[in-house]
């Protein structure tokens, strides 16, 4: 124990009300201090860039082994996930995701994402009105990963609330976790099921992991929890990022101007999409040691730290200006697929769909209008959309 | 003058490093990465040290 005061808050961050609005919060928790203890939850809370940055690259002291979840029941269940390992395990691991997904072994799927995303749109504009949810965004990131997987096609968009219990179900303890128990349990059912009927393409990645089981070199429960790892990270993520980058530009037209009349800044515009409305918000760390952060902020061994990549990249301390939306910022430093040895492993496939689905609208679209009140998916996790009704023209 | 040091085993090969600096950095066959320059000229430290903040796994560090 410290003779310093810790500094406090009794905010509860997983309230409607804060989720639907999170970032004044964010604003204000980051000028309390370096580190916060949230006491409604139990938990630190670190939001500053500089503090977020250098805690997801010390795995020593901020350690992913005992879960990245925010109550004991997630990180139980998934205590042989890759994102809840720390190295040497996680970096072997982790191979299995990054030799499936890295950018030179995505090369041959390129072109198919282009085409993909070259349709929707040319589909899209012919409809005019639409959900830029359901009939936009699900697509791509749906689509394209569970043709890796060599998922069967039916049965895909259950998928897709389960997938959301997943995010749920890591919150703290709450009425909105508990909810989500029965999906998640729903999503390992069918995983299982479609593991055991030996549903899956050949040559996909779903097969390759019922190869390697059947070889007897993961048990079975290893297999689902992969392929799970694919399905979960790889939904909401790229959902969030495609639907959030329609409501910048519909409130924002000058940017979609800008967007239009030079192409080339699609990949600067995801790095601003990612940044400013970051699809996952927060996920945790324990401490194996106190870490002074100054200011008084005295995080003692063994607790649990919130650390917030959605705070991180709204911090004045290091973006200027970061409430505005900003294409031509480009903020390739940005915490939004996170940093260091479990940075996302699925970025480059993430910035493939956006890129493709980016391009494809700005060859066809003058302007993106909103056409009644989009609707926010809540989640302890996650931020993103229900819904958003979109004209495009 | 700064010198780079790279951890090449935690190199996913997303090749950021490489648009950020493409006169320090490139991707050798097995797409990880690797320093063109041994010792990287002053004009172009600036460019070489966003290019290793760019990194997202931690591969890249600035030495003296
Ligand atoms: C824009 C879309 C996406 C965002 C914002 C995102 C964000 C993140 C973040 C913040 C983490 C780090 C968790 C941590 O710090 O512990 C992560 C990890 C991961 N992501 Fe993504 N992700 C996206 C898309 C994807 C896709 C499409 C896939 C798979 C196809 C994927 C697969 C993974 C995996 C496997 C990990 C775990 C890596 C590890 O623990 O070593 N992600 N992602
Ligand atoms: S940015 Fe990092 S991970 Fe990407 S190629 Fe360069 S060193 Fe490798």
């Amino acid at each position: 124990m410290t003779t310093t005061t810790p500094l406090t808050s009794d905010l509860d961050l997983f309230s409607d009300e804060a989720l639907t609005d999170p970032y004044p919060h964010y604003k204000a928790l980051r000028d309390l201090g370096p580190a916060v203890h949230l006491t409604r939850h139990g938990l630190w809370f670190i939001s500053r860039y500089e503090q977020v940055r250098s805690a997801l690259g010390d795995w020593e002291t901020f350690s992913s082994g005992r879960g990245i979840g925010l109550n004991d029941g997630f990180n139980d269940a998934w205590g042989s996930a890759l994102i809840n390992m720390d190295p040497p395990a996680q970096t072997e691991q982790r191979k299995l995701f990054t030799d499936r997904l890295s950018p030179r072994a995505l090369r041959p799927v390129a072109a198919d994402i282009d085409r993909r995303a070259d349709q929707l749109a040319a589909d899209l504009v012919t409809r005019g009105s639409f959900d830029a949810v359901t009939d936009l965004a699900q697509d791509l990131p749906v689509h394209v990963i569970m043709d890796l997987i060599g998922w069967p096609t039916e049965g895909r968009d259950q998928l897709l609330d389960m997938a959301a219990g997943w995010f749920d179900s890591a919150g703290p303890a709450c009425p909105r976790t508990a909810a989500s128990v029965p999906k998640v349990e729903a999503l390992m059912g069918y995983l299982a099921e479609v593991v055991a009927k030996e549903n899956l393409v050949p040559g996909g990645f779903g097969w390759t992991l019922l190869e390697a089981h059947k070889a007897g070199q993961i048990p079975v429960e290893g297999a689902i929890g992969l392929l799970a790892g694919y399905v979960v990270a790889a939904f909401d993520t790229t959902i969030s990022t495609i639907s959030s980058s329609m409501w910048l530009f519909a409130r924002h037209p000058e940017q979609w101007d800008l967007l239009r009349s030079e192409p080339s800044l699609v990949p600067a515009a995801f790095n601003e999409i990612v940044r400013i409305e970051s699809p996952i918000q927060v996920f945790s760390r324990t401490t194996t040691r106190e870490v002074d952060l100054g200011e008084g902020a005295v995080i003692p061994a063994g607790a649990r730290v919130l650390h917030s990549y959605g705070a991180a990249n709204r911090d004045e301390r290091h973006f200027p200006d970061p409430d505005r939306f900003d294409i031509r910022r480009n903020p390739v430093d940005h915490l939004g697929f996170g940093y260091g040895n479990h940075a996302c492993a699925g970025q480059g496939l993430a910035r493939l769909e956006t890129h493709a689905v980016l391009k494809a609208l700005a060859a066809r679209v003058q302007r993106i209008e909103l056409t009644g009140e989009p609707v926010r998916a809540l989640n302890n996790i996650t931020r993103g959309f229900q819904s958003l009704p979109v004209r495009i023209h | 003058m700064v010198h780079i040091e790279v951890d090449g085993s935690r190199c996913d090969g997303f090749g950021f490093c490489e648009q950020a600096a493409p006169e320090v950095f490139g991707l050798d066959d097995d797409g990880v990465v690797t320093v063109l320059v041994a010792e990287v000229p002053d004009e172009l430290s600036e460019k070489a040290e966003a290019a290793t903040r760019a990194c997202p796994v931690a591969a890249l560090r600035i030495g003296r």
